[in-house]
């Protein structure tokens, strides 16, 4: 990694201190050797786009103080025997300041090290905001440089491959329709050995709640639709699940920072809860 | 040099349009820096509708109390540190009795002053959190990690007004005369670079703590 850092004429200091054990993942080493200078520097100046949508990360770049009182919050830090560099304020310093600061022209390499620091080293969980006194926003400029990475490609395949899911399918795991039913009906009959003629309602006009799962429930963890139906059948609650697309509440578009499937996301669970006249929605989390 | 410095119309320069310049560029300079940041924070889709005066003072007030928040108790010395520095630094100027006195020889107004004994303590007490915080910057390693030579600089700059000021006070190192000039120069670069600088943290904190504060009080929870 510090020989990166060389290359890059960055502050060598910093990149010395940033020692990280390799580690493969297609969705970095395959995309990485498609990325030229210029089309990083075209999609970085698009994004950060300075004048138009920028106070939520200019006001941060330019009231932070470098007082790096917002350590303390994150677990990256902590959990690393206090690395400097799991800092929130360092994760900026070295990614979005360096991003700004030489306007997007940074080598293919460079951008790889950045995408690993925003997506492997920060779960943009914001506690880092309550901790800095300033509340500066520090999960939503790392998800900037997301979207940045998201447009040149470079997002860890396992993630990317789900988000592609979504678009296609509006579910995290390829499932079809068929598949989906299936299942609902299959857990029915698997609770009916415990509970007398449960039922999992599905497409059910009217009812008070419509479930949407995560996707990683009926694709490997059934048990979970089962433990879901007993509770919502002992709690004597009227429920139901949608039959059409739009089901799962699994939202990888919105760690990737692919907005557009974000949106798609959100939009098949509200057309389905105005489509079954739903009152309420409950998601797994 | 001395005598290029000591040269009454420098003195002059430096008392009467220098300091006239410096406020006018600090006030001029704050105003237009946080009508662009509210104007560029319009054009965000998800900042203003969020935004609310109750749970944004509520944030403000809440972090501008020593202790208060989680973050200040875990950290004790950099709390008090934080906090005697930033009161001695907006306190001191305003309420020194030579400014008062410059003030009233130009104007004839002057309001309540502080005494001599504490204002040269108050100095003292600024000057040794500006040497705390130079050393956190070298010796802490998730500080020294995100220094650079700008955050050596705008110390500097907070640091300058203050040790020539009390150097002046007290007629050590330098001519009286000539630590006075210096210390109306220092004055007004600290002035200027407010608005320009990350000092000018001291304007944003306002606007970036009322946004986060109204972002998370709006899901009902607390930012501190
Ligand atoms: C009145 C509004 C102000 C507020 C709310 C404020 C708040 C803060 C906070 C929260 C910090 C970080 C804490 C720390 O590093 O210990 C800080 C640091 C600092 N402030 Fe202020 N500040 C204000 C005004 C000013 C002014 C007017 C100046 C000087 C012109 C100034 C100079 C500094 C400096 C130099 C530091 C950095 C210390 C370091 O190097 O770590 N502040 N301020
Ligand atoms: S948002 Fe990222 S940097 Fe901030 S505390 Fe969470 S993991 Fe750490
Ligand atoms: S606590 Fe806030 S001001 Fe201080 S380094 Fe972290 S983000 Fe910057």
């Amino acid at each position: 990694m510090a020989e990166v850092s060389v290359k890059e004429g960055v502050e060598t200091r910093d990149w010395i201190e940033l020692k990280r054990k390799p580690v493969a993942d297609i969705g970095f080493d395959e995309t990485v050797k498609n990325l030229t200078t210029e089309k990083i520097e075209k999609v970085v100046n698009a994004v950060l786009n300075i004048g138009k949508n920028a106070a939520r990360f200019m006001a941060p770049l330019e009231t932070c103080i470098h007082c790096a009182l917002c350590s303390t919050a994150c677990h990256w830090y902590l959990s690393h025997d206090k690395d400097p560099t799991y800092a929130p304020v360092a994760k900026v310093k070295m990614t979005l300041w360096e991003l700004i600061k030489r306007k997007g022209k940074v080598s293919p390499e460079f951008m790889k090290q950045v995408a690993r620091i925003v997506f492997c080293e920060c779960n943009l969980c914001r506690r880092c905001s309550m901790y800095c006194p300033f509340g500066l926003d520090i999960a939503y400029q790392l998800g900037m440089v997301r979207r940045i990475c998201f447009i040149l490609g470079l997002v860890p395949q396992n993630i990317l491959d789900q988000t592609h899911s979504l678009s296609a399918t509006l579910n995290q795991l390829w499932l079809t329709q068929g598949d989906w039913i299936d299942t609902m009906q299959w857990q029915e009959e698997e609770v009916r050995a415990e509970i007398k003629n449960v039922r999992i309602p599905i497409d059910k006009e009217g009812a008070d709640v419509m479930w949407c799962p995560l996707g990683t429930e009926p694709k490997v963890a059934t048990y979970h639709i089962a433990r879901t139906a007993k509770i919502m059948n002992v709690a004597g609650i009227d429920w139901t699940v949608s039959a059409q697309d739009g089901w799962d509440s699994a939202n990888m578009g919105m760690f990737i920072r692919d907005m557009e499937t974000m949106q798609r996301v959100v939009r098949g669970i509200y057309d389905n809860a105005m489509r079954l006249k739903i009152k309420r929605v409950v998601l797994t989390e | 040099m001395y005598d290029f410095i000591k040269d009454p119309s420098i003195y002059n320069f430096v008392r009467g349009p220098l300091v006239w310049i410096a406020f006018l560029v600090f006030i001029g300079g704050s105003i237009y820096k946080i009508r662009e940041m509210v104007l560029l924070a319009k054009k965000e889709k998800v900042v203003y509708p969020y935004m609310d005066l109750k749970l944004s003072l509520r944030s403000l007030l809440h972090w501008l109390i020593p202790f208060n928040s989680r973050n200040w108790r875990l950290r004790p010395v950099v709390t008090t540190v934080t906090f005697l520095f930033h009161i001695g630094l907006v306190i001191l100027p305003v309420f020194l009795l030579a400014h008062n006195v410059l003030i009233y020889e130009s104007w004839g107004i002057s309001w309540w002053t502080l005494s001599e004994g504490l204002s040269d303590i108050m100095a003292m007490i600024v000057i040794g959190c500006c040497i705390f915080f130079a050393l956190r910057r070298i010796f802490a390693p998730e500080v020294r990690f995100v220094t650079f030579a700008d955050d050596y600089l705008i110390l500097a700059i907070a640091f300058l007004p203050f040790i020539t000021g009390f150097l002046a006070y007290h007629q050590w190192l330098l001519p009286h005369k000539i630590m006075v000039i210096l210390h109306m120069i220092f004055g007004s670069l600290m002035l200027i670079t407010i608005p320009f600088t990350r000092l000018g943290h001291m304007l944003y904190f306002f606007l970036t703590r009322a946004y986060m504060g109204s972002d998370q009080g709006y899901r009902h929870s607390k930012d501190w």
